[in-house]
């Protein structure tokens, strides 16, 4: 459960901001939440949902989670396929070895405050 | 009490909301930690590897035997996570080589912050400020330990004949962050259902970087690969 760690980094970088522009009151977060992340998106959101109805900034923020697809790599003709899923093969060559690039990310894209 | 949110704040607050463009990793903090301490290591003179698997598959029993045989060769230190005890690093300091234990108290995995207070600590340890081999032995756990960069140079995956071949499909993040697979406890191998050359394919269509080797600490088969790698990667 990495997962609760990584909110209590988010809450405290949430209260900076807030302090940063002077606003009490957090009314999105919108994350963006790589499939290769190793973050479990369902885990993320219950942790949020419990830490951060305990904590006035945050009691009715609401979090949105997007999630950028890795693009790969295809180790036989060097082409970069960009799916939702990881392909089975090249479709230019078959190759079967395709090297994942990106998708591991977990960004804190945009908040909005008052 | 405010009118216009029903908030405690005077009246003459703001209610504009804000759009804050952040776009900054949560993961920022621990990145930037890490880069440091590769820096830190780097100044001991060492190569840094982070080992991660699931609980028991056989860390510290293949650092022991790795200490054993290169011992007299290489500068070994050794950085042990555990959640709670500090067994794993006595079993290394009998082996004589630097060793401190780092206790997360609960944590399922180590980050960048304690390698840094782990850095420091083994500084003071006999012989821990001059390394060419750093080990850093994680939680055992191989979900958690995956996501956080601790400084290492390169990163070893195990996972145990009785784990199963089917741990890349599962756990692919470990696999993906990797550059060493080892299929570990391979005298086991007659005793499980467990194919090897399956499994090194499918951590390969997983990541088609990774160097993986099967070995055995007890029977010191395979061992040869391994004790080539650490050489090679000390060599720089
Ligand atoms: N048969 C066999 N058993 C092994 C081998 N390597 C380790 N073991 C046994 O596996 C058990 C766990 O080994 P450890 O080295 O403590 O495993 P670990 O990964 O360090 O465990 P944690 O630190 O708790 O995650 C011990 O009982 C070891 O004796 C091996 O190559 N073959
Ligand atoms: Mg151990
Ligand atoms: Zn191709």
């Amino acid at each position: 459960m990495h997962e609760m760690s990584l909110v209590q980094g988010l809450l405290s970088q949430l209260h900076e901001l807030a302090r940063e522009h002077n606003k009490t009151k957090v009314i999105t977060v919108c994350m963006d939440i790589g499939p290769l992340s190793g973050v479990v998106i369902d885990s993320f959101q219950f942790g949020f949902d419990i830490l951060s109805a305990e904590d006035p900034l945050t009691r009715s923020a609401s979090l949105v989670i997007e999630s950028t697809p890795a693009t790969y790599l295809c180790c036989g003709c060097g082409k970069r396929i960009e799916e939702e899923l990881k392909p089975e093969a090249c479709p230019a060559c078959s190759e079967t070895l395709l090297s994942p690039e990106g998708g591991d990310d977990i960004i804190l894209r945009q908040v909005q405050m008052e | 009490m405010c009118d216009s949110c029903g908030c405690d704040l005077t009246p003459d607050h703001s209610h504009d909301s804000k759009v804050i463009d952040v776009h900054q990793s949560l993961l920022a903090a621990n990145t930037a930690m890490a880069e440091k301490n590769r820096v830190h290591i780097e100044k001991m003179g060492a190569v840094a590897i982070n080992m991660i698997s699931s609980p028991g598959s056989g860390k510290t029993t293949l650092l022991e035997k790795t200490i054993e045989a290169m011992k007299d060769r290489l500068r070994i230190g050794v950085i042990e996570g555990d959640i709670e005890t500090d067994r794993d690093a006595a079993r290394i300091r009998a082996k004589g080589v630097p060793v401190i234990q780092l206790t997360t108290g609960g944590a399922c995995h180590l980050d960048a912050a304690q390698i840094h207070k782990g850095l420091h600590l083994l500084e003071k340890e006999p012989g821990g400020d001059q390394l060419d081999l750093l080990v850093i032995e994680n939680v055992g756990n191989l979900v958690c330990p995956a996501t956080f960069d601790l400084g290492e140079h390169h990163r070893v995956v195990l996972v145990s004949v009785p784990e199963g071949p089917d741990k890349p499909a599962k756990y692919p993040k470990a696999f993906i962050s990797s550059q060493v697979f080892i299929i570990s406890k391979t005298d086991l191998l007659p005793y499980f259902d467990f194919p090897v050359e399956e499994a090194k394919a499918e951590a390969l269509q997983l990541n088609p970087n990774l160097l993986v080797m099967d070995l055995s600490a007890t029977s010191g088969e395979g061992f040869e690969q391994w004790l080539h790698y650490l050489t090679t990667i000390c060599q720089k």
